[in-house]
């Protein structure tokens, strides 16, 4: 068991109402992910006391689900739709666009300062909007962005990266 | 084990009656309630607030409908509904009027939103024409009827499941009561119906499992009746996967309690007492939902202890997913509510006997159990009246990719595919022109790719697609116009299913990472003669992967090489009409005097113009052929095709 230290004692309170074996590991996970950002080893640890189980379990579970993070989330978060319909509507470019503006080599990285990530999200059927991105950030806000182009999402790139908030981009 | 039978036997004979007085005390207060709803006393502007319109920005519509009635004080009601079925021309609204007229409007944007709030004062059709979609419900006369409008021509007179989409807020008990919703369940429990007689009323109305596999559902629940032990879960699988798939998330979001009360009646129907919905992390509204209508039914003694007032019990929890589509597949599902990696595992055992926590369970889709209370409410008999012989009924299908209205609608099995295109308004490029059909994809990355000829042949019916080596799916169709190449799709594909591998077999994770390969090379120039047996070889081997996400996964590759050969040998040989793949093209300047080739220079987000103006060239080296150029200047810069890549040996 890890040493009670403040972080601890918040994750433990945030995880306190789950059980063992009763189907709550997920929404343990999902608790912990949405309070801190992330789910840190300190964590998983804390979560895996909870549940009577290794650690290593736990991280075993976790890293099997996409949308756990095991670092710091980027301020911002780009979202991009790998569906079909955005797929015709050249939503590749879109993200070789994004990446290559954040100077980034693949999905999941995140740029040196923390200032930005792209991340590949799944069709939620909003595809009247086709192509189209999500801009989140950590618990304040998804915004869906759609009728993208490659211009368009270099732009709203190049403003993130700047720092700027996307209303600012969006309306300016 | 509590379960009709056993009320029937061991409880006292007023009990029926007071299940139904309990029922009936609901229905009053409900009614009182959505009266008004229908009927109100003064104008009601309600906003669509489902997962589309929200993206389209219906919140900031209700938020200045909102201040601009605070403000003008004017007695406009404010209130919320579920979007009606064209998401293209969302954010939509309906104005219900004291007579109870209640008309559409979309698209409304914010400069409009003052001229809506003068509709509403001054009645129908005064402010407003050219919003008008069409109307709900009430005579008005000019106004054409909602069930007129071109994109509902394939739908029945009347909606089915989804009869109160567009008309009752869905977050609302009341307005569900006053719809109809419980009223089977009461009339279960108060009349001690045998559980046998609802499974069997689900044999009479054919009804078949509508995740895709269109397994009988009341035969799967015979088997959990019939299974060992005392202890029976019932499992909703709401982990909708499938890109260009909306299906679920539209019933949750519109009609909770309908599937609220489907699990309820299968928990009753096999000996249940306990369901989990498992609800896919990408539809948070769809979540936040479920969860209030469950408490909701909490509340109100429809879910819990004493359902009813009677001495049954049902307890429904959502299980929030965590992005692995491989949970899709039922045996995933159940260990990912196991705490544990959501990794399928060989049948048999099947759910009905080694399920949930190892005890029997059954696992069906949304509009499944959604389906059940009506086919209760009616009869066998009148859901069957729709449908064709071998799958009775509607169901509801999301439609998306190239086409003028994207949208779902609630169709009778054995709707003509060619109609639905019609009403969908034809093929639209992204420029809104009309454009020919190329490729319909229909069951998401396991399902198939079909060529434009197809459709005159094509009914919404397993049957139909059979012979075309494909499957309808679950309910999301995607139209493809000219302009994409096939491969484009088959490489979303590969990846999709590459990525979302478990990994437990070699066959899938091996095979898929193969399969990815092989066509992104293709795409980038460098096809081989050999592909094509390597990718059968690939697909051959898939066949032995222990679950259906290994052994669909190289469907749509096959389609591609079955229907779309001739696609497939061009690219192989370096050749793309449509240059949308990226190694079979690149990118000259054909007008040096646009002034826009300035701004395009800027634009490049790898800095590869280079010389100055009147002079630009691109080094192609560089480009990574995102397209943002000619985005900005189209007229100066062009794709040209490369010349046939001498890099392609015929085998000997």
């Amino acid at each position: 068991m890890p040493l009670e230290t403040e972080s601890t004692l918040r994750i433990r309170s945030i995880i306190k109402d789950f059980k063992p074996n009763n189907g709550d590991l997920l929404a343990a996970l999902y608790a912990v992910q949405h309070e801190m950002g992330y789910l840190s080893k300190e964590a998983l640890a804390v979560i895996a006391d909870q549940f009577k189980m290794f650690t290593a379990e736990v991280y075993g579970m976790a890293s099997f689900y996409e949308e756990y993070r095991f670092d710091p989330p980027a301020k911002t978060t780009i979202r991009w739709c790998s569906g079909p319909a955005c797929r015709t509507r050249n939503s590749a470019g879109i993200r070789d666009a994004i990446l290559a503006t954040l100077d980034l080599n693949e999905t999941g990285e995140q740029t040196e300062d923390g200032q930005c990530s792209v991340v590949v999200g799944q069709c939620n059927g909003t595809c009247e909007l086709a192509p189209m991105i999500w801009v989140e950030e950590h618990k304040t806000y998804e915004l869906p962005v759609g009728k993208l182009t490659a211009a368009k999402s270099i732009k709203l790139a190049r403003g993130l990266r700047s720092g700027s908030g996307i209303g600012e981009i969006l309306n300016g | 084990m509590v379960s009709v039978d056993s009320a029937a036997s061991g409880t006292q004979t007023n009990e029926g009656s007071s299940v139904t007085s309990r029922y009936n005390e609901l229905v009053r207060v409900a009614d009182e309630e959505f009266k008004y709803w229908l009927n109100p006393l003064q104008p009601r502007i309600d906003v669509a607030n489902d997962t589309s319109s929200l993206a389209n920005g219906s919140d900031r519509i209700e938020q200045i409908l909102k201040q601009a009635v605070a403000e003008s004080g004017a007695t406009i009601g404010i209130g919320h509904v579920h979007g009606y079925g064209i998401q293209s021309v969302h954010p939509t609204v309906s104005i219900t009027w004291p007579n109870g007229t209640r008309i559409l409007y979309g698209p409304v944007t914010p400069e409009r939103c003052s001229d809506l709030i003068q509709e509403a004062q001054d009645g129908p059709n005064s402010h407003l024409q050219d919003l008008v979609i069409g109307q709900i419900s009430g005579e008005s006369g000019e106004i054409a009827s909602i069930r007129d409008h071109p994109f509902f021509s394939c739908e029945p007179d009347e909606r089915r499941l989804l009869a109160n989409l567009g008309i009752t807020d869905p977050d609302s008990l009341n307005h569900a009561i006053a719809t109809g919703s419980y009223k089977a369940t009461a009339r279960i429990i108060g009349r001690r119906m045998p559980e046998g007689r609802v499974r069997d009323s689900l044999i009479a109305a054919g009804l078949t499992g509508r995740g895709g596999a269109s397994f009988p559902t009341g035969v799967k629940w015979n088997f959990l009746a019939g299974a060992q032990g005392n202890d029976h879960y019932v499992v909703c699988n709401a982990d909708e996967g499938d890109p260009g798939a909306w299906v679920n998330r539209v019933v949750m979001e519109g009609e909770p309690h309908s599937l609220i009360e489907g699990m309820l009646i299968a928990g009753l129907a096999t000996g249940s007492r306990t369901g989990f919905i498992y609800l896919r992390d990408e539809y948070p509204l769809a979540i936040d939902r479920m969860e209030r209508a469950i408490q909701n039914a909490i509340n109100n003694q429809l879910l819990g202890k004493n359902i009813l007032g009677s001495d049954l019990e049902f307890n429904l929890r959502v299980i929030r997913g965590a992005g692995a589509y491989v949970c899709g597949e039922e045996t995933g599902l159940l260990s990912s509510i196991q705490d544990s990696r959501g990794m399928p595992r060989v049948k048999p055992p099947f759910p009905a006997q080694v399920g949930v926590f190892n005890l029997p369970s059954n696992v069906n889709n949304v509009e499944t159990y959604a389906t059940v209370p009506m086919i209760l409410r009616h009869t066998s008999d009148w859901y069957k009246e729709l449908g064709t012989e071998s799958m009775s009924g509607t169901r509801v299908f999301s439609f998306s990719g190239d086409i003028a209205q994207v949208g779902f609608m609630e169709l009778p099995f054995g709707t003509p595919l060619a109609k639905i295109l019609d009403s969908c308004g034809g093929i639209h490029t992204p420029n809104g022109e009309h454009g020919k059909l190329y490729a319909i994809q229909s069951g998401g990355p396991l399902g198939s790719l079909l060529p434009s000829h197809s459709i005159d042949q094509l009914i919404l019916e397993n049957a139909s697609f059979a012979p075309w080596d494909a499957i309808m799916g679950a309910g999301g169709i995607v139209f493809i116009g000219e302009g994409t190449h096939i491969l484009v799709l088959n490489e979303l594909f590969s990846e999709f299913v590459e990525e979302e591998s478990c990994g437990r077999c070699t066959t899938c994770h091996g095979g898929n990472q193969r399969q990815t390969e092989i066509v992104r090379r293709i795409i980038s120039g460098r096809g081989r003669r050999d592909d094509a047996p390597n990718l059968k070889l690939v697909d051959d081997l898939l066949q032995h992967s222990n679950c259906v996400h290994g052994q669909f996964s190289p469907k749509t590759m096959r389609n591609t090489l079955q229907h779309f050969r001739t696609d497939y040998e061009d690219a192989i040989a370096g050749y793309d009409p449509t240059l949308t793949l990226s190694g079979m093209y690149e990118l000259e300047i054909v007008d040096q005097t646009d002034p826009l080739l300035n701004e395009a220079a800027t634009i490049c987000p790898k800095g590869q113009f280079e010389g100055e103006a009147g002079a630009w060239s691109i080094n192609m080296s560089g480009c990574v052929r995102c397209g943002a150029c000619i985005d900005i200047a189209p007229n100066a810069i062009q794709k040209k095709a490369l010349a046939r890549s001498p890099r392609v040996i015929p085998i000997a």
